[in-house]
């Protein structure tokens, strides 16, 4: 519902009691309200904007940590692959595997 | 870009696939309930290539797709106003009113305007002191603090010449209405990951729990969503119903505090009416007493403007899941992207529009085929 | 297809009868379908000639003998001045880009002003020596004109229109509706620059970049194929509306359907951010200096060749093909291997906050 997209933030002001910075989106820069924020980031934090306001930091760490568990999975093996499928289309027959291979995430 | 490219990455992508339909023992029909997420599960083809393991429903989570037809009839006698520059995100300047929309408007002379961002109407307010500048404040959670900023600003620098035609709806409501309808067939949610990123999680705890579906926060991009279903189908192949976060770098628990806060100061909860739904119980917000001078629709007298809704549309049933859109009597005769009779018709990835151009494609190669 | 109950449109009245509306609106100069309604219902039916009915970028009259392109363009862009160009360079270059779409080759260009009371002669003459230096480099005179002036507020500054006439070269002539199955179709260069440096500059939605306006001659292009003769088959520069209208029109004209590859999609990296932080689709985005070539299958190598052997063509690229299935419908295949329909937009691109 809401499109809202990450960039680097490059400068902070202070506009009457309003932090506003100015923040970079792969090259096009856009003003834009750091108030929500301004507690938690600092010159060259990402954060994600919607409508021109910073609505939340975005946590470089965990998304370093998430994308490379998604990058590893989908690097597996193609024998591992054939072993996964085998295993649920016999779960079909048997009950649900409660155990899952979904865990890993 | 950071943050954007790399969710778009083709191989994770069909390595979730592979691994959500390995792991479906049968069809699973999940609701992404944010028209984001509907943009990017259209644009990329998702639903085609999980066909046969996950049936997505699009639900009612575009702002510009449920604001009900009176609100939009309030802002186009507004915007006729000769004293008004009326601002507006650039999307509902095609959503149609009653007898027109705010194109059409523009188009009388109007003066009808977009902007970017809310900070920016205000602004426009400064430079036009003779005038009058209203703001459609639209939108779910996610718009919610930078509305209340707009109207919290305006009146600490005392700018008198600004209001705002409120129309703000919150999730969780239309989630449980959804699943209290008797027809529900909906067994798992996306849940939109910028309104978490606002509003956190918490509310959505007691709903997985009461209904047993599973609620997934998601984020945009072709793997954010995907990874969301494989999380949504992973829990009900296993027979669980959890609240689980799959965009973790932009959600925390407990959203931006901050932002919740001034919210909760300049808007309260109230009764909402949702283009094609109906009234949905305490589901939208509206300006707190204090701040009644900017108040559009008291400021211009529109506040008693009732509307019936065309009884032909049954955008209602489309966006709850009820129906898929080519069910709807109206589709693709009298209602087409040109001539929306509801809602859904009306953006390029609303879910009658998308099915319309879908259906056309695989019309003419039906006919290839057989001809 | 789900089967869906028969409706008599006739006996439903529709409450939003959009394309109805008594009035022009903005939609209708959009390039896409408004503006096609307006064409085929308000000037067609009492212009209608020959020459008219082609609805090419240009029309082809006789005049003793020699076959003559004939094209004419009104400028009303906002701002004047943008980052790459002004309305001068756009009104120079969008015409003699109308003519060269025919395969022909421009000779001469005239030139109509209308300017508003109170325009500031110093922004007049940057216009006008922007005009001046973008037709001497394309080599064609501008060689009759026209003033008027209007009160304060009747127009935006100043509008320019100009008409552009070319010779037609008979072994060389690309038209809309030659498109073919099995044809490759390529991009003379990156897109949806012209469209993002305007929205950049205006007011409402200002942000700050390096993105410029690709406005350019395609001319030199044009002569670059022209040794490749017939196997060119389809020559156009997609203008308002951006790629996709233009493709919807030559996938209409020529019966045919399309299929594209959103990979192969030429769009710099700061375009596209600009493209995501308004909710744009690059392919509906305005060019000025880009067009899309349908060329024989076995000469495509040697059309990109010919394209990135000029400075204007220097990232063409193959962007699909033309196919026998699903005629008159662009289909783009998805990095994910997805199909989506790319239609025609019933107006103006907006930007989304969803």
């Amino acid at each position: 519902m809401c499109l809202g997209i990450p960039g680097r933030i490059a400068s902070i002001r202070d506009d009457a009691g309003l932090t506003m910075g100015v923040v970079d989106f792969g090259g096009v820069r856009r003003e834009v309200c750091l108030q929500y924020v301004a507690d938690e980031v600092a010159v060259g934090d990402y954060v994600i904007v919607h409508v021109g306001f910073a609505i939340t930091k975005v946590d470089e760490e965990e998304a370093r940590r998430t994308f490379e568990v998604l990058k590893e999975m989908s690097q597996l093996e193609e024998l591992e692959w054939m072993a996964e499928v085998a295993d649920a289309s016999l779960s079909r027959t048997q009950k649900p595997d409660v155990q899952g291979a979904g865990e890993s995430l | 870009m950071k943050y954007l490219s790399e969710y778009r990455d083709a191989d994770i992508a069909k390595s979730l696939i592979a691994r959500i339909k390995a792991r479906a023992t049968r069809r699973w029909t999940l609701m992404e309930v944010c028209g984001g997420q509907t943009h990017t599960i259209v644009r990329q083809g998702l639903d085609e290539l999980l066909e046969g393991a996950v049936e997505m429903i699009h639900g009612p989570g575009c702002p510009v797709c449920v604001t009900p037809l009176e609100q939009i009839d309030k802002a186009l006698a507004i915007a006729a106003r000769p004293e008004v520059i009326f601002t507006s995100f650039g999307d509902m300047l095609r959503v149609p009113g009653s007898d027109c929309d705010l194109q059409q408007v523009r188009a009388r002379g109007g003066a009808v305007r977009v902007v970017y961002s809310p900070l920016d109407a205000l602004a426009l307010a400064q430079q036009h002191l003779d005038k009058e500048v209203v703001f459609f404040a639209v939108g779910f959670e996610t718009t919610a603090p930078a509305n209340a900023m707009a109207v919290w600003r305006a009146r600490d620098l005392g700018v008198k010449n600004f209001s705002v035609l409120v129309s703000h709806v919150t999730v969780p409501p239309a989630i449980t209405a959804i699943l209290e309808s008797s027809d529900n067939r909906v067994q798992g949610f996306l849940a939109a990951g910028h309104v978490c990123a606002v509003m956190g999680w918490e509310e959505y705890e007691p709903i997985a729990t009461k209904h047993r579906v599973p609620i997934i926060v998601t984020g945009f991009e072709p793997v954010d969503i995907l990874e969301g279903i494989w999380m949504a189908v992973d829990q009900l192949e296993a027979g669980r119903h959890e609240v689980m976060n799959q965009y973790v770098r932009s959600v925390r628990r407990q959203g931006t505090p901050p932002a919740r806060a001034l919210v909760a100061q300049v808007f309260e909860l109230a009764d909402r009416q949702w283009r094609g739904i109906g009234e949905i119980p305490m589901s939208g917000l509206r300006l707190r007493e204090e701040f009644a001078e900017y108040d559009a629709e008291r400021k211009f007298g529109v506040g008693g403007l009732k509307v019936t809704e065309p009884a032909d549309c049954r955008a209602g049933d489309v966006l709850t899941g009820r129906i898929k859109p080519p069910q709807c009597a109206a589709f693709g005769t009298i209602c087409t992207p040109e001539r929306p009779l509801g809602a859904p018709m009306v953006s390029t990835e609303g879910a009658c529009s998308a099915y319309y151009n879908l259906a056309k494609y695989r019309a003419t190669d039906a006919a290839e085929a057989t001809s | 297809m789900t089967k869906r109950p028969p409706v008599n449109p006739a006996q439903l009245s529709c409450p939003v009868p959009l394309e109805q509306s008594d009035r022009v609106q903005l939609g209708h100069g959009s390039g896409g379908k408004l503006s096609a309604q307006l064409v085929a219902r308000h000037f067609l039916p009492h212009f209608e000639n020959a020459a008219l009915s082609q609805l090419g970028d240009a029309s082809v009259v006789t005049v003793g003998g020699a076959e003559l392109a004939v094209s004419t363009d009104s400028f009303v862009v906002h701002p004047v001045e943008f980052p790459g160009g002004n309305i001068g360079t756009l009104a120079v270059h969008g015409t003699l880009n109308d003519v060269a779409m025919m395969g022909a080759r421009p000779v001469c260009l005239t030139a109509g002003f209308v300017l508003e009371e109170g325009l500031s002669l110093t922004l007049l003459d940057r216009v006008i020596d922007e005009m001046a230096r973008a037709a001497r480099a394309a080599g064609v005179p501008i060689v009759a004109g026209d003033t008027k002036v209007v009160d304060r507020g009747k127009a935006d500054g100043l509008y320019i229109n100009t008409t552009g006439i070319g010779v037609l070269d008979p072994t060389f002539r690309p038209a809309p509706a030659r498109a073919e199955g099995g044809d490759a179709i390529l991009v003379s260069g990156a897109i949806a620059r012209h469209g993002m440096a305007i929205m950049a500059a205006r007011e409402g939605l200002a942000f700050e970049s390096a993105i410029t306006s690709d406005t350019a001659s395609l001319a030199p292009l044009v002569d670059a194929l022209r040794p490749l003769g017939g196997d060119v088959h389809v020559l156009r520069d997609p203008t308002r509306g951006g790629v996709a209208s233009t493709l919807n029109e030559i996938a209409v004209s020529s019966n045919v359907g399309i299929e594209i590859d959103e990979t192969a999609l030429p769009v710099p990296g700061d375009v596209r951010a600009a493209c995501e932080m308004l909710g744009l689709d690059p392919l509906y985005v305005a060019n000025e200096g880009v067009m899309v070539v349908f060329v024989a299958e076995a000469q495509a190598e040697a059309a990109l060749r010919a394209l990135r052997s000029h400075p204007v063509g220097a990232d063409a690229v193959r962007i699909g093909r033309v196919v026998t299935a699903h005629p008159r419908i662009v289909a783009l295949r998805t990095p994910l291997g997805g199909t989506r329909v790319v239609d025609l937009l019933p107006g103006d691109q907006l930007p989304r906050i969803c």
